[in-house]
C-alpha cells in the first residue's frame, strides 16, 4: 500500500495506543472496538505488513467523521486523519471501496452531489432562492451539505444577510468546494480539480461568506496546502454576522434566554475559533455551556456518513443531546448544517435546536 | 468448526443480541485480537495474526449477556470478555477463539445517586465517561488510572485496577458498592446491597479480580466523592529510598495524602528528568494532599515536618503540579516505552518489612541474569502497612524472531515474579494475571488455589469462561 512516510509513522504510533478512545464520537455511539484511532491504525499497520488486505479494512476508514477529537486530545501531535485520508485514496485507486461508497460516488458523477437527487421541495426552494439572490458582490457559499439537506436554513441566512444590507447572492457554479469528494476519496486529481474550479468561481466575488465551518476549514487548510489561492476575501458566517451586528447593520435585542452552543469542531479545533458563536449568543441572550465544548467539542452528526450509517448517526446525535440534558441545556445552537439536521431529527421532548442565524433572526430588534 | 454448525451458532447469537451487534468480519476480529499486552503487540508488530474470536458480540445488558452465555454453554464454546482491551496481561485475548463478548454497549448511566454517593452504570462504560457524569454534578469518582480514557468499569473491576489518588481514596475494589453479574450458566445475580456486612463472605470480592473466568460483570455502583476544596502538591528529593520509606510510613500513621509517588534513582534520572524536569540525583517523591483547606493546612505542616526529619529536600510545589498536568503524558507513544523495546510492569505489593528487600532482590535478579535489561521502579500506592512497587524491565534489543522474543519475555517475567514471591510479594498488584502470569498463581497460592479452582468448577463446569486466564 502506498502511503506517505508521515502517514505510516502516524499509524505505527497510534496502533497500540488507546488514549483517545473516550472522545471518538463514533466509537462512543456504537460501542464498537474498531471505531477509534488505535483500531484504525492497527488495521492499517497490518495492511502495511501484508498480513491483512486493503479491502478488509476499507469500511473501517469510512466510519471516521474526521472530527479530529482524537488529534486534539493527543499529546503526541499526531493526527490519525492523515493516514485515514491517504488510505482512502489507496482504496479508491485500487477500486476496493465498499459498495455504499461507490453508490455515493456514482451519485456525484450523475447529479453532482453525493446525496443524489434532491427532493422536490428542496429543489424548488433552492431554485427560488437562486432566482431571488442571483446578483451581488458578496457570495454565500452554501456548500453541498446545506444545499442538499438544509435549504430552509439557507433561506433564513440569506434573509438575514440581506437585512444587513449586504448585496448577497447564491451561485450554483461556486458551490462545490470538493469537500465531500475529499471526504470520500482523499486527495485525488478529481478532488483538487473540483476545488480549483470552485476557487475560480469564488474569485469573481469581492467577499465570500462560507456557511459551513467544515468547508471554511477545508478552504483554509487543504486548498492552501494544494496551492489553491483565493483573491476573494473569505469569512465564516459567524464572523460576518458579528460584523453586521457590531456595525449596527443588524440590530438585535438582548434577552435572558439561555442558549447552549454546539461548537462545531471545524471552528473550534481547525480554525481556532471558540469565541464567535458565544459572542453571537451574548448579543441576544445568555450562554449556558454544557460539557465537552470549545476545543473539546463533541461531534453531533455528519451528513455524508448519515447516508450509509444512519443508525450510528442517530446515536451520535442522541449522545450529544444527553450532554445537553445532563446540564439542563434546553436550546442548542448549531454552527454547521450536519449537526443542525441530525440534532433536529433526534430532538428530545422539551428541547430545541436552532442555527446561529435562526437565533439572530429570532432576536432582531 | 464446520460451516453448518458455525452458521447455526451465528444465527442464535444474532437472535440474542441483534444482527448489527454480532459480527464475523475480519475488522472486528482483528480489532479484538491485540490488547495492551506486550506479547500481542509484538506479535502484531511482526506481522503475525493473533488468535481471534469467531463471533464478536456486543450485548446491551445482562439479559442479552445471559442469552449469549446460555448459547455458549450449550455448544461448549469459549467466551472471552473484552472491555477496553487496555489490559496488560493478555486477559482479553480470545486465545481459544469462540465468542468474543465486548461490553462497551453496556455503557448506560442508570443513576447518579447523590444520597447514596454512587453512580450506577453498565460495566462497559469507559471510566472517563462516568467521571464526566460525576463532574457534571460536581463530584468525582477519584479513580484516575493512566488508562482512565480507554478502559472500562468492568475491566478495572476484573483486573483490580488502581488510580493515582488511591492512597486517600482507595483501589477499585474499595470503590464499588453493589454489582450485577451474569454467571456462566446465564443466571443474573446481584451482590449484597452494601459492600460492608456480615452476611457471609463478600460476593463482590469473588468477582472483582476474576478476569471474566467466573462470570461477566454487567452493572456496578461506583462511589463518588465531593471535589476537594484544594489539592496541593509538594515535590521532595530523598538521598535514598530507605529514608523515603521510613518517612512515608511515619506519615501514613498520621494522615493519608492522595498522591504518593516515590521514584527510584534510575526512574528519577530518566522519566522524571524528561517529563517533570528534576535534574538532580536521588529519589524524587511527589505528594498531593487535598480536601478542606483548614485540614490541608494542617496536613501540609505535618508533611513538611515529617519529611524534613528524614533529610528530604523540599522542591516546592512546581514539580508536583507539573507531574499532575503531565501524569498521562508518560503513556503516549514517544513518551512511553514502545516496540522495538521489550518491557513489562511487574507490580507487586508487600508490607513495609519486606517491600525494600523485594525491590532490591528483583532488581538484582533481573539485572544479573539479563545484563542487557534495565530495571526501574516507582512506588505509587501506599497504605499504613505497606506499599506497591511499580517496577519495570526494559530491553532495548529483544530478538526479532517472535518466538524467541516470546521465550525471552516469559523467562524474564518468571524470574522477576518468582523473586517477588520468594521475598514475600504477590503475583501482581493492580494489572491482574491474564495469560501472562497464570502459571505463577499456583506458586503464590499453593493449596489455597483449590478455592479458586473449586469456584471455577462449580460455576463454570464446561470451562467456557476465558480459558487459560488467571491460571484457571
Ligand atoms: C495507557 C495505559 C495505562 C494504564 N494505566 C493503568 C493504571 O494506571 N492503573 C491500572 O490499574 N491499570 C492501568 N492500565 C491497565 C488497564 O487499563 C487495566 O488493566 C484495566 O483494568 C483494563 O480494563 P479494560 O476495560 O481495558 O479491560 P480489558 O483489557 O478489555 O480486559 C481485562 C480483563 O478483564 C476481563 N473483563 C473485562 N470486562 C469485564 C467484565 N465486565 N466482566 C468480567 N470480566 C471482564 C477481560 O476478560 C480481561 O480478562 C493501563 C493500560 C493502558 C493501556
Ligand atoms: S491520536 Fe494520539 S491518543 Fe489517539 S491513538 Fe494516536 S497516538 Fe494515541
Ligand atoms: S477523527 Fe473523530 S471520528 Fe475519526 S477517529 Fe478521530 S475522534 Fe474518531
Amino acid at each position: 500500500m502506498k502511503i506517505s512516510d508521515k502517514a505510516r509513522q502516524q499509524a505505527e504510533s497510534c496502533r497500540f495506543c488507546w488514549m483517545c478512545r473516550h472522545v471518538c464520537p463514533i466509537g462512543n455511539a456504537d460501542g464498537q472496538e474498531r471505531n477509534n484511532a488505535r483500531a484504525r491504525a492497527l488495521m492499517v499497520s497490518y495492511v502495511i505488513r501484508g498480513t491483512e488486505k486493503l479491502e478488509d479494512i476499507a469500511t473501517n476508514m469510512y466510519e471516521c467523521s474526521l472530527c479530529g477529537a482524537c488529534a486534539n486530545n493527543c499529546k503526541t501531535g499526531w493526527d490519525p486523519r492523515l493516514f485515514i485520508q491517504e488510505v482512502k485514496t489507496q482504496i479508491i485507486l485500487e477500486g476496493k471501496e465498499p459498495e455504499y461508497i461507490r453508490k455515493l460516488l456514482d451519485n456525484y458523477s450523475s447529479c453532482g452531489a453525493v446525496f443524489g437527487k434532491m427532493d422536490k421541495g428542496a429543489q424548488q426552494l433552492l431554485q427560488k432562492m437562486q432566482e431571488e439572490y442571483s446578483d451581488g458582490k458578496v457570495l454565500l457559499l452554501a456548500g453541498e451539505m446545506a444545499v442538499n439537506k438544509d435549504a430552509e436554513s439557507l433561506e433564513k441566512t440569506l434573509k438575514l444577510l440581506s437585512k444587513g444590507s449586504e448585496s448577497i447572492c447564491l451561485d450554483k457554479s461556486a458551490d462545490n468546494t470538493g469537500y465531500s469528494l475529499w471526504y470520500l476519496t482523499g486527495k485525488t486529481k478529481e478532488t483538487v480539480e473540483c476545488a480549483r474550479k470552485c476557487a475560480e468561481a469564488l474569485n469573481k466575488y469581492e467577499k465570500v461568506v462560507v456557511y459551513n465551518p467544515v468547508e471554511l476549514s477545508f478552504i483554509r487548510h487543504e486548498w492552501k496546502e494544494w496551492g489553491i489561492t483565493l483573491k476573494a476575501r473569505v469569512v465564516g458566517l459567524n464572523e460576518e454576522l458579528l460584523d453586521l451586528i457590531n456595525n449596527d447593520k443588524l440590530k438585535v435585542r438582548k434577552s435572558d434566554i439561555e442558549y447552549s452552543l454546539q461548537d462545531n469542531f471545524a471552528y473550534a479545533r481547525e480554525l481556532d475559533d471558540v469565541t464567535s458563536g458565544r459572542q453571537l449568543i451574548e448579543k441576544v441572550g445568555i450562554v449556558k455551556d454544557m460539557l465537552l465544548i470549545n476545543k473539546e467539542a463533541n461531534l453531533a452528526g455528519q451528513l455524508i456518513m448519515n447516508e450509509y450509517m444512519p443508525n450510528t448517526m442517530k446515536l451520535v446525535a442522541k449522545n450529544r443531546w444527553m450532554n445537553a440534558m445532563n446540564m439542563g441545556c434546553k436550546t442548542l445552537v448549531t454552527e454547521n448544517p450536519d449537526e443542525h439536521v441530525l440534532l433536529k431529527e433526534n430532538v428530545p421532548e422539551g428541547y430545541k435546536v436552532i442555527t446561529v442565524e435562526e437565533m439572530v433572526l429570532d432576536n432582531l430588534a | 468448526m464446520n460451516e453448518f454448525l458455525f452458521t447455526q451458532i451465528l444465527t442464535e447469537l444474532e437472535d440474542a443480541v441483534g444482527k448489527e451487534n454480532c459480527s464475523t468480519k475480519l475488522v472486528d476480529k482483528v480489532a479484538h485480537s491485540v490488547d495492551y499486552f506486550w506479547l500481542s503487540r509484538m506479535w502484531a508488530d511482526r506481522g503475525r495474526e493473533m488468535p481471534m474470536g469467531d463471533f464478536i458480540v456486543s450485548p446491551k445488558d445482562a439479559q442479552e449477556v445471559s442469552k449469549v452465555l446460555k448459547i455458549a454453554n450449550y455448544y461448549k464454546i469459549p467466551v472471552t470478555t473484552w472491555g477496553g482491551g487496555g489490559g496488560t496481561q493478555g486477559g482479553a485475548i480470545p486465545v481459544c477463539g469462540g465468542i468474543l463478548l465486548d461490553t462497551k454497549r453496556m455503557n448506560q448511566i442508570y443513576d447518579i445517586n447523590e444520597q447514596g454517593m454512587y453512580i450506577e452504570c453498565g460495566a462497559g462504560a469507559i471510566y472517563k465517561h462516568i467521571e464526566w457524569a460525576a463532574n457534571e454534578r460536581g463530584y468525582s469518582t477519584m479513580h484516575f488510572p493512566s488508562s482512565l480514557t480507554c478502559s472500562t468499569v468492568g475491566g478495572f473491576l476484573a483486573h483490580r485496577g488502581i488510580g493515582v489518588v488511591s492512597t486517600k481514596y482507595g483501589k477499585i475494589d474499595d470503590m464499588v458498592l453493589q454489582m450485577e453479574v451474569v454467571l456462566p450458566n446465564g443466571d443474573i445475580i446481584n451482590t449484597s446491597s452494601a459492600p460492608k456486612h456480615a452476611a457471609g463472605p463478600d460476593l463482590n470480592q469473588i468477582f472483582i479480580g476474576s478476569e471474566g473466568t467466573l462470570g461477566i460483570i454487567t452493572k456496578a455502583q461506583i462511589r463518588i466523592y465531593i471535589q476537594p476544596e484544594v489539592r496541593r502538591f509538594r515535590g521532595f528529593l530523598f538521598k535514598n529510598m530507605h529514608a523515603a520509606f521510613e518517612a512515608s510510613r511515619e506519615l501514613l500513621q498520621i494522615f493519608k495524602p492522595s498522591v504518593m509517588r516515590l521514584y527510584d534513582d534510575a526512574e528519577t534520572a530518566s522519566l522524571i528528568k524528561k517529563i517533570v524536569g528534576v535534574a538532580k540525583p536521588g529519589a524524587f517523591m511527589n505528594i498531593a494532599y487535598e480536601g478542606k483547606k483548614e485540614l490541608v493546612d494542617v496536613e501540609e505542616k505535618i508533611l513538611l515536618e515529617t519529611f524534613a526529619k528524614y533529610g528530604a529536600e523540599d522542591l516546592g510545589s512546581e514539580y508536583g503540579e507539573k507531574w499532575w498536568e503531565e501524569k498521562i503524558t508518560f503513556f503516549y507513544p514517544g513518551h512511553m516505552m514502545d516496540l522495538p523495546q521489550m518491557f513489562g510492569t511487574m507490580d507487586t505489593i508487600a508490607p513495609y518489612d519486606k517491600i525494600e528487600e523485594i525491590y532490591w532482590a528483583m532488581k538484582k535478579a533481573i539485572e544479573t541474569k539479563y545484563p542487557n535489561i534495565k530495571f526501574i521502579a516507582h512506588f505509587s500506592h501506599w497504605y499504613e502497612w505497606g506499599a506497591m512497587i511499580y517496577d519495570r524491565f526494559i530491553c532495548d534489543n529483544p530478538p526479532q524472531d517472535p518466538i524467541e522474543a516470546m521465550k525471552l519475555h516469559n523467562e524474564v517475567w518468571t524470574t522477576g515474579v518468582r523473586t517477588a514471591l520468594a521475598h514475600g510479594g504477590v503475583v501482581n498488584d493492580h494489572h491482574g494475571v491474564g495469560i501472562k502470569l497464570g502459571r505463577l498463581m499456583k506458586e503464590q497460592y499453593g493449596p489455597a488455589m483449590q478455592v479458586f479452582e473449586g469456584l471455577k468448577k462449580s460455576l463454570d463446569p464446561n470451562g467456557i469462561m476465558n480459558p487459560f486466564k488467571l491460571g484457571l
